[in-house]
């Protein structure tokens, strides 16, 4: 009887043995925003290397869309169940921050070297000397214009927002009685409306906060940018705002669009791939300068530079720490830069001086693109979303602004006919409204 | 030995494990939300602060609930009624016997078994003004002259009504066609014997016959089409234009995880609630008071 009850029991002690072994590993979860196929590719790679020499834990590197982040990221945290590293807006990690949601992540920045950190960068996610977060990989916001057919028409690249009203106009194209293609194209997706409104508010000299932290969303630089964007829609494809980025990216690359406003790096890899092999490249596809406002002097673009976030109390802190120390070697960064080239910049100093990281085909054929981001990090005209000047960071409530809609809705109610100053004096009421609400802003 | 338990005690006991289910999955969040509704907290920040009724205050001097609302109102209304509509006579239909019916039958439930997320990409690539299928074809055949932007500020609602139609009218044909199947035959050939023509039949005896299974449909759509998120989240998700479709659950989700006012949210879903218990309580009257007067 004992015999015959042994077998049974060993056979399922045997059998839950690697299940249990298997259960102990510490599973350390990273939510980040780079979904192109190659990109995980690299980062499932790396997370299998590190897990080589650290058998106790299990990476699990999960893609979101941009877009959807902070949603997600919310979501999980009012759930109680945040990943334990993740990307986010440099204003969600300021606001997180500001809230005491983030581990402080002063090892990881004294590992990457904190001089070795661009010094337009540095300063991410700091709060109170501490860093809370230490951006992947830092790319600028890009204007985008077809070289060839400027030329053919015989004209000038736009410098001011009227000019490129007059270009997007002529560069139009109708055959038999039909749109062939338009002069401009932009996104409608939420995000970006919020991204294009600080940087083009910016670009007019424009602010959207006073220094008591008031919105002033009915100064004369915002009535213009609405102004501007009456403009806008009457140039763009007509269905522009159910556009998303990445529509934008296939009406530049496939000739249904002959400049895009928002463009980013990232967008060669469509040019590559869905233009005609003969133009695939900056000569046809050249970058400007972003577009300066009636009452503005010096153009802007977007920040696009995901923080590492770490949360407080995420029970895997310290391997994720260890993981992201990992993730900043040259030997693990250089190729997650190479998967998407002109997109992904070095945060680092030494990476950019490392020989390895500057051979490589597309950043040779596109330096003018990746030189013209540059530009925007040396001259200090890029700033993360909705912030026009750095210490607008310090504004913890630009995360709700940005997931309110607001700003949406204003540029919205403006192009589809309501004054631009009755568009921003709405969204304005809106604005105060939200902000006494969330204790923010007393009325 | 063993004392025997009361019959009312034993039926407790044998209900009390559905009881516990019901208090835990149902009574527990309703009440939560109730209780958040009465405070200002934050989404993610464990901080709270008691309001009482200054959410739902809040809620009737907000614009953009009334909006919401009213949208909601719109798109529940339209897609029922159109859902009942093809559904009754796509059933009619189906009810009829004709070549390859078992094979149309199980084609037409083909919309409902997709997941939303399939049928919501397929149909927003149709739909694409630059690139889609609809337009193209509708240029082609010269029907238009400029391509319709569905998914723009001014179709959006029209096409996320369209494709919530194609969507769900299947569950309307399955339950009609099933009580269409036991209405006895006879009843049809006596009046087609008494000189009645189709639609006096179906007037007189099909329609009296469904009556009961069109309340159950009509209640069950409208509560399910006014609660409806998934479907109009995606139709709407990633553009500007989604705006335009912002209907009482986006926006008391909008709320909650992108606002980051979880009492707020939770006072928008409380009154939600209470606006479809309402519904549902006149609904039932004026069903009762019908049936007792025929």
């Amino acid at each position: 009887m004992r015999t015959r009850l042994l077998a049974p029991i060993l056979a399922i002690i045997l059998l839950t043995c690697p299940a249990a072994g298997a259960a102990d590993k510490k599973a350390i979860r990273l939510w980040q925003t780079e979904t192109e196929p190659q990109t995980l590719a690299v980062l499932n790679h790396m997370a299998a290397e590190y897990e080589k020499t650290h058998p106790d834990v299990s990476i699990k590197i999960e893609g979101l869309a941009w877009g959807d982040l902070e949603k997600k990221l919310t979501a999980a945290l009012a759930a109680g169940a945040p990943p334990d590293a993740a990307h986010g807006q440099p204003i969600t990690c300021a606001s997180f921050a500001a809230k005491g949601l983030l581990r402080p992540l002063d090892d990881l920045a004294d590992a990457i070297g904190r001089d070795n950190l661009l010094d337009s960068f540095r300063n991410l996610c700091v709060r109170d000397g501490r860093f809370y977060g230490v951006g992947h990989s830092p790319a600028s916001s890009v204007f985008v214009y077809r070289k060839d057919l400027l030329v053919q028409k015989g004209l000038k690249v736009p410098r001011s927002w009227d000019e490129l009203i007059q270009v997007a106009e002529a560069l139009k194209e109708v055959k038999d009685g039909q749109v062939a293609r338009y002069g401009l194209t932009m996104t409608g997706q939420p995000l970006f409306v919020n991204i294009a409104v600080g940087e083009l508010l910016k670009g007019n000299g424009g602010r959207l906060f006073d220094a008591e932290g008031r919105p002033t969303l009915t100064e004369r630089p915002m009535i213009e940018l609405l102004d501007f964007y009456k403009k806008l829609n009457r140039v763009l494809p007509p269905g522009w705002t159910g556009h998303s980025y990445l529509d934008t990216f296939a009406n530049l690359a496939t000739g249904k669009a002959a400049m895009l406003y928002q463009a980013y790096g990232r967008g060669v890899g469509y040019i590559e791939k869905y233009a005609p092999k003969d133009i695939a490249d900056p000569e046809h596809f050249a970058v400007a300068d972003k577009l300066v406002g009636p009452s503005g002097k010096t153009p802007a673009a977007q920040l696009d530079c995901e923080p590492w976030m770490v949360f407080k109390d995420a029970k895997g802190g310290t391997e994720a720490v260890d993981f992201l120390k990992f993730f900043f070697k040259d030997d693990n960064y250089i190729p997650y830069l190479h998967s998407v080239p002109i997109h992904l910049l070095p945060i680092t100093k030494s990476t950019y001086k490392n020989p390895r990281y500057q051979d490589n085909a597309t950043i040779r054929k596109w330096k003018s693109w990746v030189d013209m981001q540059e530009r925007y990090f040396r001259n200090d005209w890029i700033k993360p979303v909705l912030v026009i000047d750095w210490d607008d960071m310090k504004k913890p409530y630009l995360l709700e602004v940005m997931g309110s809609g607001i700003l949406v809705d204003m540029v919205l109610d403006s192009v589809k006919g309501m004054s631009s100053s009755d568009a921003a004096a709405k969204a304005q009421k809106r604005v105060e409204e939200l902000l006494a609400q969330t204790g923010y802003l007393k009325k | 030995m063993h004392r025997r338990l009361s019959e009312p005690a034993l039926g407790i006991l044998g209900i009390l494990p559905a009881l516990l289910l019901i208090g835990a999955l149902i009574l527990y969040p309703v009440a939560y939300a109730v209780w958040l509704s009465l405070l200002d907290k934050h989404s993610f920040f464990p901080t709270e602060r008691w309001v009482g009724l200054g959410n739902y205050l809040a809620i009737a001097r907000d614009v953009e609930f009334w909006e919401s609302l009213w949208r909601g109102v719109v798109y529940a209304a339209s897609t029922t009624v159109l859902q009942l509509g093809l559904g009754v006579a796509a059933a009619l239909v189906l009810h009829r016997s004709f070549h390859g019916r078992a094979a149309v039958r199980a084609l037409v439930l083909f919309p409902y078994m997709i997941p939303t997320i399939v049928a919501v990409i397929v149909w927003r690539w149709l739909l694409n003004e630059t690139y889609g299928l609809v337009d193209d074809t509708l240029l082609r055949w010269r029907l238009i002259r400029e391509p319709i932007v569905w998914l723009g500020v001014d179709h959006i609602m029209s096409s996320l009504v369209a494709m919530s139609v194609w969507q769900f009218t299947p569950f309307v044909i399955v339950t009609v066609l099933a009580r269409l199947q036991t209405i006895p035959p006879e009843l049809h050939e006596a009046a087609r014997v008494d000189g009645a023509g189709g639609w006096a039949r179906f007037r007189h005896i099909t329609l009296p016959q469904i009556r009961a299974v069109l309340f159950v449909v009509i209640l069950l759509r409208g509560i399910w089409m006014f609660t409806k998120f998934d479907t109009v989240w995606l139709w709407g998700e990633g553009a500007g234009a989604g705006r335009e479709i912002k209907t009482l659950p986006i926006y008391a989700y909008m709320r909650t995880f992108t606002y980051y006012q979880a009492g707020f949210g939770a006072a928008l879903a409380v009154i939600m609630f209470l606006m479809l218990m309402a519904a549902t309580a006149a609904y039932f009257r004026l069903f009762w008071r019908e049936e007792s007067a025929a």
